[in-house]
């Protein structure tokens, strides 16, 4: 029964387009998968192997801009071009960690930031290749035929299936690296990371492994933000705000569990929006109040919390 | 041959020489001390041979087979495992996930390396604590874990750095016992200490370092007597 | 030639205010191990004040500083008591996430109470810049140079002359046996989270005459200050100085010299080289 729940509830979420009509809703739906993809790409590297990055930014732009350019340039379907965003994303990473690794705690934070605001900088200057501050906008999604009928684009419901898909994968791919040696060798490095050296994991490698896996799901959403939204500039999708909340869906919504970064992603996105309904302005403030909260009172997250209350004991 | 073999290891930090020109071998199955004054040494030559650090100039060889400049990870799996002056257990784990980990890197199975672990736990006497998170644990008892978890590696040789450090006299007693036993079932023992009871006791033979070079070297009786070696520890005058 | 030194002299005078705010980071660093992100937003209310005061009340920037420092010497030290004392305990990540939530919040309070417009501080004095050696001066950078320079050699003196100052270094360098001679480490770290906040006050208030004003602008600052921090080597007063001066120059010429786009740039890719080759910064001490 257990097992079974998870699977449930993946199915209903992806039922939800056939329910629900309301565009509005639909939009709220498709931000918050969004950002549970987010969530839970920055917590196979934060949550598991306890490498708090600063510049997972870097890697959405990194796949938005080569889906955004893929298509403009050489008409490679959106789609596809997702899927290379999310390889972009993990190719960016190996460099990056490889320069980064070489760091610990928090200097291997401040490392990655100042890398990911080196990616914005080159994005914004390097006109040729990104339009610099215009940005890069879609006009026309391809046309694609699904039981005979064309998609329609401009309806929410099939751009909500697509980062469904995306974030169930996401979390199913996190369920797999827990079960797997390589989630032991993470677990192990976040406790103690020369005392698992010393026990025989090659500690940078798994590092490079979980950060490249982390870069591949965020670039996936950075390429899907651009299908979506289908205008992409430096400021939208390389920007500091955008890795500090990541950092802050996946610690209030809990590290180290599969659905937490959900939990997170619902909770903060529901506030931006009451904030933005109510105040217009200064949705952040919660963000900032909220991880403050969450650090003093629950560092387990809200469903490591919530979590931690339904077993006995740990 | 011998099982482990330095010749000439020199490691500079700048200016300081922490680690001068050393060598000696080890021989499979003995129990070799490692002993000097504080500040001599000792740790960095772990760090060298585990890999934590690389020397300047220097061989190391392991059965004949060089392995400087290895991770320390390689070094583990190549048989040379250490223990950490200050432990270094996994805190939110429990013991029993400590040593499983260590033999889950070298068994890939999770089954096997369970059983592996609880064995390795029984052998330092650990068997009723397994289900316990390692931070909860006394000193002492993390540092038998520590030792469980390195034993857990199936090494053949291993380094223990200070293991009696802050027991009480009851717990160096059984500590200095299980280290005879590890002993007795072949593995091979560096051990660095300051507690001489321990060291006579133990040891087949003893090296002693001073300002990172070896000033004595052999049976650990003829080793304290030694002039050169009463002159580190309680300077000339006491000679 | 000319262009050579107007550029070193602009980047030593924005060096060393950049400087100033470096060294708070780096006290409160070296004393509790805490790398307070939320330093640039404590700089964005010192600007802030300073505009505040000059445009409604008409107080020279320079005057309010002699409140506005004290106010935030005191709002740090509250912070520390109230907010970051219970944080600590549980790890550098978490309190560095933690204050990365306060930089947050510090940062949207003040874009939500006062919009994120660009704001200069035009003061009247500051039309004609001084010409020493035919080098353009700008009079409000001169005189933030002298508190600068002033203010860092009252806080040599209190360091190195005073019970309180000698404390906080003994903390620094360990703090257990700064504990054990009956040093109370409690107050001294409210003392210096206090300090790290009023040089960071001060910094703004030097700065606003020169600089463009916005909520956000913190952002850029904690980031330009972790360049410096650890150019110099955290923990390290001189080395912050060096590293604010460094940077300075270092863009000032690489704004001329390169390119003006890609002058942020080059601060990093120092931070990136300096934080993989000499951890320890230029001038720090190597950890064993």
């Amino acid at each position: 029964m257990k097992r079974a729940l998870p699977i449930i509830a993946g199915i209903l979420v992806l039922c939800i387009p056939l329910m629900v009509s309301n565009q509005f809703l639909l939009h709220l739906g498709i931000i918050v998968l969004m950002w549970t993809v987010l969530g839970v790409a920055w917590n196979l590297l934060g949550g598991y192997a306890g490498q708090v990055s600063f510049g997972h930014a870097s890697f959405f732009g990194v796949g938005a801009y080569t889906t955004m350019i893929l298509y403009l340039s050489f008409g490679l379907a959106p789609w596809y071009g997702m899927a290379l965003g999310g390889i972009m994303g993990a190719l960016l990473s190996l460099p990056i960690g490889f320069i980064c690794f070489r760091l610990r705690g928090p200097y291997f934070s401040l490392a990655t930031l100042a890398v990911a605001e080196i990616v914005r900088l080159v994005a914004l200057n390097w006109e040729q290749l990104t339009h610099g501050p215009m940005g890069l906008l879609i006009t026309t999604l391809p046309v694609v035929t699904l039981f005979g009928e064309p998609i329609n684009w401009e309806r929410k419901g099939p751009f909500f299936l697509i980062v469904a898909v995306i974030a169930l994968s996401a979390m199913f791919a996190t369920y797999l690296l827990a079960r797997a040696r390589l989630g032991s060798y993470l677990l192990a490095i976040r406790e103690d990371e020369d005392a698992a050296e010393s026990i025989g994991i090659n500690t940078t490698r798994a590092k490079v492994s979980a950060l490249a896996l982390s870069a591949f799901f965020t670039g996936l959403a950075g390429g899907f933000y651009g299908m979506y939204f289908r205008y992409v500039d430096p400021d939208a999708v390389f920007p500091i705000s955008l890795s500090i909340e990541m950092v802050f869906i996946a610690v209030v919504g809990g590290l180290r569990t599969i659905a937490g970064p959900v939990v997170g992603a619902v909770f903060l996105t529901t506030i931006a929006e009451l904030v933005r309904e109510h105040f217009e302005v200064g949705h952040l403030i919660f963000y900032g109040l909220f991880m403050m909260l969450v650090i003093r009172y629950l560092p387990d997250g809200i469903w490591g919390r919530v979590l931690r209350f339904f077993t006995p004991h740990r | 041959m011998a099982l482990l073999e330095i010749s000439g290891l020199t490691r500079n930090f700048g200016g300081l020489r922490a680690v001068s020109n050393l060598s000696f071998t080890v021989a499979a199955g003995e129990i070799l001390g490692l002993i000097g004054p504080n500040g001599s040494g000792k740790t960095t030559i772990f760090n060298l041979i585990t890999g934590f650090l690389s020397p300047t100039t220097g061989n190391i060889r392991l059965d004949n087979e060089n392995i400087v400049g290895l991770k320390p990870h390689a070094v583990t799996r190549r048989g040379i495992t250490r223990t950490f002056q200050i432990v270094k257990p996994f805190p939110h784990l429990t013991v029993r996930e400590n040593a499983a980990l260590a033999a889950l890197v070298r068994l890939g199975d999770r089954a096997q390396a369970d059983a592996e672990a609880v064995r390795a736990l029984k052998q330092v006497g650990l068997a009723d604590k397994l289900d316990i998170p390692a931070s909860d644990l006394t000193l002492s008892d993390q540092k038998r874990m520590e030792i469980a978890r390195a034993l857990a590696t199936g090494p053949k040789l291993l380094l223990l750095d200070e293991p009696l450090g802050g027991l009480n006299p009851r717990e160096m007693e059984d500590a200095c016992g299980l280290i005879e036993r590890i002993h007795a079932t072949g593995i091979t023992v560096i051990l660095v200490e300051h507690v001489m009871k321990a060291i006579m006791r133990i040891s087949h033979r003893v090296i002693v370092i001073r300002q990172g070079e070896k000033i004595a070297e052999g049976p650990p009786a003829q080793v304290v007597g030694d002039s050169a070696v009463i002159s580190a520890y309680f300077g000339k005058r006491a000679v | 030639m000319e262009t050579f030194f107007q550029s070193l002299v602009n980047g030593i005078l924005t060096g060393t205010l950049y400087a100033m705010i470096g060294v708070g980071l780096t006290v409160i660093f070296g004393v509790m191990r805490i790398i307070n992100l939320a330093h640039g937003d404590m700089v964005m209310l010192g600007m802030f004040g300073a505009y505040w005061s000059y445009t409604l009340w008409k107080i020279d920037p320079f005057v309010s500083a002699l409140l506005l420092v004290p106010l935030l010497f005191i709002a740090g030290m509250l912070a520390y008591r109230f907010l970051l004392k219970a944080i600590i305990p549980g790890g550098e990540l978490n309190t560095l996430l933690y204050t990365a939530g306060l930089s947050l919040l510090i940062a949207n309070l003040a874009l939500f109470a006062w919009t994120g417009d660009y704001r200069t501080l035009n003061l009247s004095y500051a039309e004609v810049p001084l010409r020493p050696f035919g080098i353009a001066v700008p009079v409000p950078l001169a005189i933030a140079f002298g508190l600068a320079v002033l203010i860092t050699v009252a806080l040599y003196f209190f360091l190195a002359r005073t019970d309180t100052g000698r404390a906080v270094r003994a903390t620094s360098q360990n703090a257990e046996a700064a504990a054990l001679m009956g040093i109370n480490v409690e107050n001294i770290s409210m003392i210096t989270f206090g300090l790290g906040a009023a040089l960071a006050a001060a910094a703004g208030v030097l700065l606003v005459p020169s600089l463009y004003l916005y909520p956000t602008v913190g952002e850029i600052l904690i980031v330009k200050c972790f360049v410096i921090v650890v150019l110099g080597g955290l923990g390290s007063v001189p080395g912050a100085i060096a590293g604010g001066i460094l940077l300075g120059v270092v863009e000032s010429f690489g704004a001329v010299y390169v390119s003006v786009a890609y002058k942020d740039t080059i601060g990093f890719i120092i931070f990136l080289l300096v934080l993989l080759f000499r951890p320890q910064g230029l001038f720090g001490a190597r950890q064993a």
